[in-house]
């Protein structure tokens, strides 16, 4: 009976237009999530992609503000400022990157607020990209995510040896022969692009647990980095997409779904880590 | 004191009147230097005294606010790197970052040699080989993140071997290492070497390594103080002169010499 409850429930999930573009859109953004992530967590990078998510509010309430019907651009473009003048200031000034993470986030929640707060009628609008809101991807918005799934696996995979060495050592890459400003500038520029449309499916509060917790579950279970990346890769997968799977059946916001399966999937892999290490006591420890 | 080069010969690093500031602070005053090829130049001087901002200079990592630095006779290139070998004090590397050692001398061989040119047995052998004559074979399998201070140390010159250079620069490559650790080390960079006739420069507060392997030693302190071979350098007066203190060289019960 339960079985063919679930055939059901699957086979109408499938028929609603809004599922099946949020599903290729998890599946498209889960493993490119969990790509870079591998590097963002190497490089304590996690508090950036919460900064630069944060700064979506200012780019949808400035979108709205303009009359953009759909404020995809600009929420991208602001997301991208944010990146380039956190970087600017890394470079010139000599303030921690805490410090002007903290001081960018806090900024552009503020800005967009009040931008919103003046336009009344968008309030409502607040709540959908702070939680994600799988019924306003268009096929615009999954068109886009294609385009960036398919830049930064295309840009990580063939920078892969650079990407490492920079993460290892920046000074190493740089004499190495590696232009280390223009990798680290590219890497941020196509996290910024990942994590902005990522909005959509899990909301500005929740985005940074698709780049953070695939490379900490893949963590639990790899020997080498290339382990690592594959299983980090398949964690974004089957997280984004069970999540959206599973928030229908439950009717579940979906953002939180994704991240609970994430998170599921981390303790699960968690418990593998630790059973491996009670059965091979001299292999765990390196 | 000033000891004029005794015979010209092909410089591996020329420096002349480099300045260099970190923020409001002129860490560089003016040095200049000049290190022959083939020899093992030791740079000892107190904290703060530029060594590794130097080193940092000769790398083109940190830039000079004036001065000109040339390597192997040519005026300092992205290009002339190729031919340098570089062992920092430490890695940036985090524990969730799970580089094995294996993967990561295998960047260096991919930037090396290219893709096509070595078959995945020939890179193996030539890891292999490479770890062996650093006395750290076993450790191929490894994350990078889980060495010690010394087998890290060993793993990077390794890893500079495999772009075989003809310079290489060591900041303090012993740092955090023990003493038995340190003796071991220098003999073992010592060998390297002779076997792989390179030039070495390094930073280092080991003044018994310096006494005992260095060809040429720059006390540098802001500028260069002295310079000589360790005889000519390490007595009372010279030191003084680098660290601005009384400093005596002082023998442990390993034969080695520390500054105190």
């Amino acid at each position: 009976m339960s079985r063919r409850i679930t055939t059901i429930t699957e086979a109408s999930m499938l028929t609603e237009p809004f599922m099946v573009r949020a599903l290729i859109a998890a599946l498209l953004l889960g493993p490119a999530c969990g790509l870079l992530g591998v590097f963002v967590t190497a490089r304590r990078m996690s508090f950036f992609s919460d900064t630069v998510a944060h700064a979506a509010l200012a780019g949808v309430a400035a979108g709205f503000l303009l009359g953009f019907p759909d404020p995809t651009v600009p929420l991208v473009v602001v997301c991208l400022g944010v990146a380039v003048v956190m970087l600017w200031l890394k470079e010139r000034t000599e303030l921690l990157t805490d410090t002007i993470m903290a001081l960018l986030l806090s900024t552009s929640v503020a800005v967009g607020v009040v931008l919103l707060s003046v336009q009344r009628s968008r309030w409502v609008e607040l709540d959908r990209y702070l939680f994600g809101d799988i019924i306003s991807i268009g096929w615009p918005d999954v068109a886009w995510c294609a385009a960036v799934a398919g830049i930064v696996f295309s840009l990580v995979l063939v920078q892969f040896d650079s990407l490492s060495l920079v993460t290892v050592s920046e000074d190493l890459a740089h004499v190495a022969g590696i232009p280390v400003r223009r990798s680290n500038y590219v890497f941020v520029l196509i996290l910024t692009l990942a994590v902005a449309l990522s909005i959509r499916l899990l909301g500005v509060v929740l985005v940074t647990s698709l780049v953070v917790i695939p490379p900490a579950a893949a963590r639990n279970l790899a020997c080498t980095l290339r382990q690592q990346v594959l299983f980090s890769v398949l964690a974004g997968l089957i997280g984004s997409a069970g999540g959206v799977m599973a928030s229908y059946p439950l009717n579940l916001p979906t953002g939180p779904s994704i991240t609970l399966t994430l998170a599921a999937l981390f303790v699960i892999t968690l418990g593998v880590s630790m059973l491996r290490r009670k059965t091979k006591p001299a292999l765990a420890q390196p | 004191m000033q000891i004029g080069f005794a015979k010209p010969s092909p410089s591996a690093i020329e420096v002349r009147g480099l300045r260099t500031r970190l923020g409001n602070h002129e860490v560089l005053r003016g040095v200049s230097l000049k290190v022959q090829r083939g020899q093992i130049v030791a740079l000892i001087g107190p904290n703060g005294s530029g060594k590794t901002t130097l080193l940092r200079c000769l790398l083109g990592i940190q830039k000079s606010d004036a001065g000109e630095i040339r390597l192997f006779d040519q005026p300092f290139s992205t290009v002339g790197l190729n031919r340098v070998g570089y062992v920092p004090q430490r890695l940036q590397t985090e524990r969730s970052f799970i580089l094995t050692v294996r993967e990561f001398l295998a960047l260096r061989v991919k930037r090396t040699h290219g893709w096509l040119w070595h078959s995945k047995a020939h890179t193996d052998r030539l890891l292999a080989d490479t770890l062996e004559e650093m006395g750290v074979g076993a450790l191929l399998d490894r994350p990078l993140a889980a060495l010690s201070g010394g087998q890290l140390q060993r793993v990077l010159i390794a890893f500079s071997l495999i772009g075989s250079p003809e310079l290489l620069l060591l900041d303090e490559p012993t740092a955090g290492v023990d003493t038995p650790g340190e003796d071991s080390f220098y003999e073992m960079m010592a060998q390297v070497h002779r076997r792989h006739k390179l030039t070495v420069v390094l930073v280092s507060h080991d003044l018994g390594m310096v006494y005992r392997h260095a060809s040429w030693v720059y006390a540098l302190n802001g500028v260069i103080c002295c310079e000589g071979t360790p005889e000519q350098v390490m007595n009372a007066d010279s030191l003084k002169q680098a660290y601005g203190i009384h400093v005596a060289p002082y023998h442990h019960h390993h034969g080695g010499v520390h500054a105190h």
